[in-house]
């Protein structure tokens, strides 16, 4: 009884804050929660019922992890997982990087209206599709009309098919993929050092600090909390590779698979000549759980370090 | 300290050298991320046996109109394409940052007894769905928002991704010494977010503001999956409906099912192009109304006072 | 930690009670017999790309079937890259729908079938489709049973397959090349070896990533390794690429591919749309039906001529082209039946559906045949996509024997070995994953003869037989063996 009463007289006092929990946490509930049910199809071999999605699940055979075993039946199982990592841990510390220090480089410049321009322009790979961006490397790479073969030729250069030399593939993989995304992950830190209180900053020039000693003493303090949980953030989506970047921008190259197959273009690939939405959505849990894990494991060390920064 | 001195960043300013090294840094990366953009633009304008002949070309032998002019010759579609977008990115926008910010802030707060369960809540749904099927059936089915407007902005309108973002932007730019200040002046906790907190967070709003307003404007799958009427396709769709299609059609050149006749009437490269320039020109001019935000910063002196 | 765990298990705790909330609103069903007083309406989903004035010639054709059948139509056209997707969301959800349409190409027939998107229609085939049974060639409704039974009505056209070389006219006549006696991929040689040294910048053979060799052999699941021999009486499945003809055939692509006839990029391209444009290609590969000349030329501005280089055979691929089913989940199978039989064999209603109201986007220049208005722009259909193709008017500049000439083609086709077989590949889907990334990392190189067969079908076997190919081919003799049987 005192515990309920406990119960309530917390619900009263955070009554406000509840309160403005409450759109998105119904938001969630049907956007997210609700179809979450819908994983069970990952164990079933589903067949449509003609009384509706929920008749066809009931209805559909269980068949227990048979759905996952595609993932993992072959040599190409530690091929895709590799590439999916590797490229993946490449993307988070060196986009990190860049993009810090491209967000404090534009803070830094003195003229305001050049790094609006600047910005502007980093931000515009954003809106290209990958399959466009796939044309405009190619206008690049292919064989007899593309530029850098042209211009190799002028020095006398002997032209490359680029798209069946794979040693090249994972330093075009990582450009292209820097090039889409740094201007756009660089606005959350801008954003984030332009909310400093600049008054830090006077006092440190007061006390005589150079420009590097306030950005290693301020800034990048500053900007400690956003980066780690940025980065926590893109540990949970490990498993997951953009399909685009490793489907349109190598255009299916076969000789490139070894360095360019990932597990969505993989499970993609594999499903096309039947179709399973079990198999579909049993690659997406296992993404999902992998990811999960991680994420868990890494807030677990982050919170020993530093408890404020965690994710929860 | 002096207000004065806060509103010019004067004492902040970076040696010379410095400056030009970080100007060159800045502006060719810049110039490596609009060129392309240059490049189908001018590929739009560039006349379709040219590019046939001579392929992509910076200085193209023979400029053409005729891709804008096929495109609008669709007329009234685009223009209500248009029209679709720019209503759903404004009202998506809004309904996304109330969604955000309150929620943010909530889980922000160190008083806030249930914060971490919250967090956990809206983190857990970045990592876990149910796959496409189910989603659509809430939507359409339980929701019945198939074939309207609705169906474009909701189920883009919460994101746990922009509310970890908000809640570390709360946590850290907002001091706790201000909400307890607002306290003692008798504001409730409501009064306290709408007054104090979100005009000191105009730079993390601004940033989500951002990503949402591209996140709608360049949205092309919920379209996909929730619009059958023509007259509610956003432009984006539009433009993903012509690739997919053009794709579509590409690998299947040996089916003797598809006449020659429907090959015939895929638009031309430059067509393409020119659907890119019409989808992405307007938006661009949306970017400095946020940019003002993290370009120039606050003065939290300013509100403090 | 603890703390982690318990909103997990709360979170799974709320989702489960609502998950179970949501399953009480299930769908109710409802009886209805369409008059022409009180019509019952017939959702369709087809493929195409949208056209502006779908609902002004649905009201037109609603009007007529109502007085006919009792039904109205209301149509969903959606783009050809968005249907597949598309249209499996709708049906895994049990989105209401009467008809739509399925093929071996687009929103996959067999496939679907077996998923039980659509509804069996033997019997009413029999009650309300007499008109379609009639009409159509058996081979038609034979060839595309699934496990034994009909799940959609294919619609009359060409019903063989038959590959043919298609030259570049102008190049032809400029070099007077002689055309007699091409046939085999072999003898083509020398006329490409005419173009390479005459035509710089020129495609000898044009190929793209899509280009198959032709090979007589019939494909199990198309594309993949597994494949029966054309007149192999024992059905005897095996892995093509270790099959002599395809061996021979890839050492000749090889040896075109260093000789420089083959584009060098052929492996990753996806289009020889430029190539097209410019006129500067020798010969492709390419599929015919009657007439296909003149449409080729039509369509590329320029004339083009055709020499056959395989048999005419009818694959299952190739029956079943295009079809329209009636969704499992339909409130009105019998309407939807009875709308189907009208498509297949009442002109009128063909017409409209295909070519839109007469004096608005088309006008009759004669009984069978018609002339576009400009109007017609807003109403642009894919006319093999809905329905029997051989009661639609012919375009006036079209011969006058075209359909007879379609009818005799038809005729001429033989049956290919596998011809009412279906894989199920429900048995082996984790083997046919991970073949089907083998495959995709081979096959392009392979076929277009840019890599060396002699180093690489080795390799691809290897791996294929890692993937599980081997398994995938017993399933499916056993399979093939068991139709067998039932046949005789």
């Amino acid at each position: 009884m005192k515990r309920i009463g406990g119960f309530f007289k917390d619900i009263n006092k955070n009554k406000v804050l509840l309160l403005m929990a409450l759109p998105a946490t119904l938001w969630f509930l049907f956007f997210s929660y609700l179809p979450m049910a819908g994983v069970v199809i990952a164990f079933k071999e589903y067949r449509n019922s003609r009384d509706g999605f929920w008749a066809s699940i009931v209805d559909s055979k269980w068949v227990g992890w048979d759905n996952f075993k595609f993932l993992f039946s072959t040599n190409d199982a530690y091929i895709i997982t590799r590439n999916t990592l590797l490229y993946n841990i490449f993307f988070i510390i060196v986009g990190l990087v860049l993009a810090v220090t491209m967000a404090i480089i534009l803070a830094e410049i003195t003229n305001k209206k050049l790094a609006k321009v600047y910005q502007t322009g980093m931000f515009l790979p954003y809106f290209l599709s990958w399959v466009i961006v796939g044309y405009f490397v190619f206008s690049f790479l292919s064989f007899d009309k593309g530029m850098i073969n042209q211009i190799g030729s002028w020095f006398g250069a002997e032209p490359t098919q680029w798209y069946t030399e794979k040693a090249y593939w994972p330093f075009i993989i990582i450009l292209v993929f820097l090039w889409k995304s740094v201007g756009y992950n660089s606005v959350v830190y801008l954003a984030a050092i332009m909310g400093i209180d600049k008054s830090l900053y006077e006092a440190a020039m007061i006390d005589g600090a150079s420009k590097w000693q306030q950005i290693r003493n301020i800034t990048l303090p500053m900007l400690k909390p956003l980066m780690t949980i940025l980065t926590l953030l893109a540990i949970g989506r490990i498993f997951y590779a953009d399909f685009g970047l490793f489907y349109q921008v190598p255009r299916d190259s076969g000789a490139l698979y070894s360095v360019t197959n990932v597990i969505d273009t993989y499970v993609y690939r594999g499903l096309k000549a039947t179709g399973e939405i079990g198999m579909s959505t049993a690659a997406g849990l296992y993404q999902s759980v992998i990811g999960f894990t991680l994420v868990i494991v890494s807030n677990w060390i982050v919170r020993k370090w530093d408890k404020d920064n965690a994710l929860f | 300290m002096s207000t004065k001195a806060l509103k010019s960043r004067d004492f902040h300013k970076l040696p010379a050298g410095l400056n030009v090294v970080f100007n060159i840094i800045a502006g060719l990366f810049a110039f490596a991320c609009v060129f392309p953009f240059l490049f189908v633009t001018i590929i739009s304008f560039t006349d379709e046996q040219t590019l046939a002949t001579n392929g992509y070309s910076i200085f193209p032998e023979k400029w053409s109109l005729d891709a804008y002019r096929y495109l609008f010759k669709a007329g009234d579609q685009l223009f209500r394409s248009y029209g679709i977008t720019i209503t759903v990115t404004l009202i998506g926008t809004l309904v996304s940052l109330i969604l955000t910010a309150t929620f943010a802030y909530a889980i922000s707060r160190k008083s806030f007894k249930y914060r971490n369960f919250f967090g956990f809540f809206a983190f857990f749904t970045m990592l876990f769905n149910g796959g496409l099927v189910p989603t659509y059936i809430v939507v359409t089915q339980l929701l019945g928002m198939k074939d309207t407007l609705l169906a474009l902005i909701l189920p883009m309108a919460g994101n746990a991704f922009y509310i970890m973002i908000m809640r570390t932007f709360f946590v850290t730019s907002v001091p706790e010494a201000i909400i307890e200040s607002g306290k003692i002046d008798g504001a409730g906790e409501f009064g306290i977010f709408c007054r104090l907190i979100l005009p000191l967070s105009l730079p993390g709003l601004a940033t989500i503001g951002l990503f949402s307003t591209l996140g709608y404007w360049n949205d092309w799958f919920n379209a996909l999956l929730y619009i059958d009427n023509p007259d509610l396709v956003p432009l984006q769709s539009m433009l993903m409906r012509i690739e997919n299609s053009m794709q579509f059609l590409l690998q299947n050149t040996n089916n003797p099912s598809l006449g020659a006749g429907i090959m015939q009437s895929l638009p031309a490269d430059t067509s393409r192009m020119a659907m890119v320039v019409l989808a992405t020109g307007p938006i661009i001019f949306a970017y400095p109304f946020f940019q003002r935000y993290f370009i120039q910063g606050l003065t939290i002196g300013a509100v403090k006072e | 930690m603890s703390k982690v765990r318990k909103s997990f298990v709360t979170t799974l705790v709320l989702m489960l009670a609502l998950s179970l909330s949501l399953s009480a609103c299930g769908g109710k069903k409802e009886e209805s017999t369409g008059t022409p007083e009180k019509p019952v309406e017939l959702i369709w989903y087809t493929i195409g790309t949208p056209q502006k004035d779908v609902d002004r010639v649905m009201e037109e054709v609603s009007k007529y079937t109502k007085e006919k059948i009792g039904a109205t139509v209301k149509m969903n056209m959606i783009d050809w890259g968005d249907y597949t997707q598309k249209m499996q969301v709708m049906t895994a959800s049990g989105t209401p729908m009467d008809l739509m349409f399925t093929s071996s190409w687009a929103f996959d027939y067999v496939q679907n079938a077996r998923k039980g998107a659509f509804l069996p229609i033997e019997d009413l085939l029999q009650k309300q489709g007499k008109g379609i049974v009639d009409t159509l060639d058996p081979a038609f409704l034979e060839g595309s049973k699934v496990d034994g039974h009909n799940y959609g009505v294919p619609a009359n056209k060409e019903l063989p397959a038959q590959s043919v070389w298609r030259f570049n006219k102008n190049l032809v006549d400029k070099y007077k090349l002689n055309l007699d006696n091409v046939g085999s991929l072999e003898s083509l040689e020398p006329l490409l070896k005419t173009i390479k040294e005459n035509e710089p910048g020129t495609y000898a053979l044009a190929v793209d990533k899509t280009f198959n060799p032709i090979v007589p052999f019939d494909y199990i699941i198309e594309n993949m390794p597994m494949a029966v021999k054309v007149g192999d009486k024992d059905l005897k499945v095996v892995n093509i690429l270790e099959t002599p003809e395809m061996k021979q055939t890839l050492a000749t692509m090889h040896k075109y591919y260093k000789a420089g006839y083959i584009p060098t990029e052929a492996a990753t391209l996806t289009s020889l749309s430029d190539v097209q444009a410019t006129g500067k290609w020798l010969t492709d590969k390419a599929t015919n039906q009657p007439f296909a000349d003149n449409l080729w030329s039509q369509s590329l501005g320029y004339p083009v001529v055709s020499k056959a280089a395989s048999p005419a055979l009818i694959y299952n691929w190739s029956v079943m082209g295009s079809m329209q089913a009636i969704s499992a989940n339909s409130k009105y199978p019998e309407k939807a039946m009875e709308f189907l039989n009208l498509l297949n064999t009442d002109p009128v209603l063909r017409n409209m559906i295909d070519s839109g109201i007469e004096g608005v986007h088309y006008k009759k220049v004669g009984d069978d045949a018609m002339e576009n208005l400009p109007e017609s722009k807003n109403y642009d259909m894919p006319t093999f996509s809905l329905g029997n193709v051989m009661l639609t008017y012919r375009d006036k500049n079209d011969p006058e024997n075209k359909w007879d000439e379609f009818k005799k083609f038809n005729d001429s086709g033989e049956k290919a070995p596998l011809l009412g077989f279906n894989f199920d590949p429900s048995k082996v889907t984790t083997e046919i994953a991970a073949v089907q990334n083998v495959k995709e990392e081979f096959w392009a190189s392979l076929m277009t003869g840019t890599v060396d067969p002699d180093k690489f079908i080795p390799q691809a076997t290897a791996k294929f037989k890692a993937a599980g190919l081997d398994k995938i081919i017993a399933e499916a003799q056993s399979q093939v063996d068991a139709w067998k049987a039932t046949k005789k």
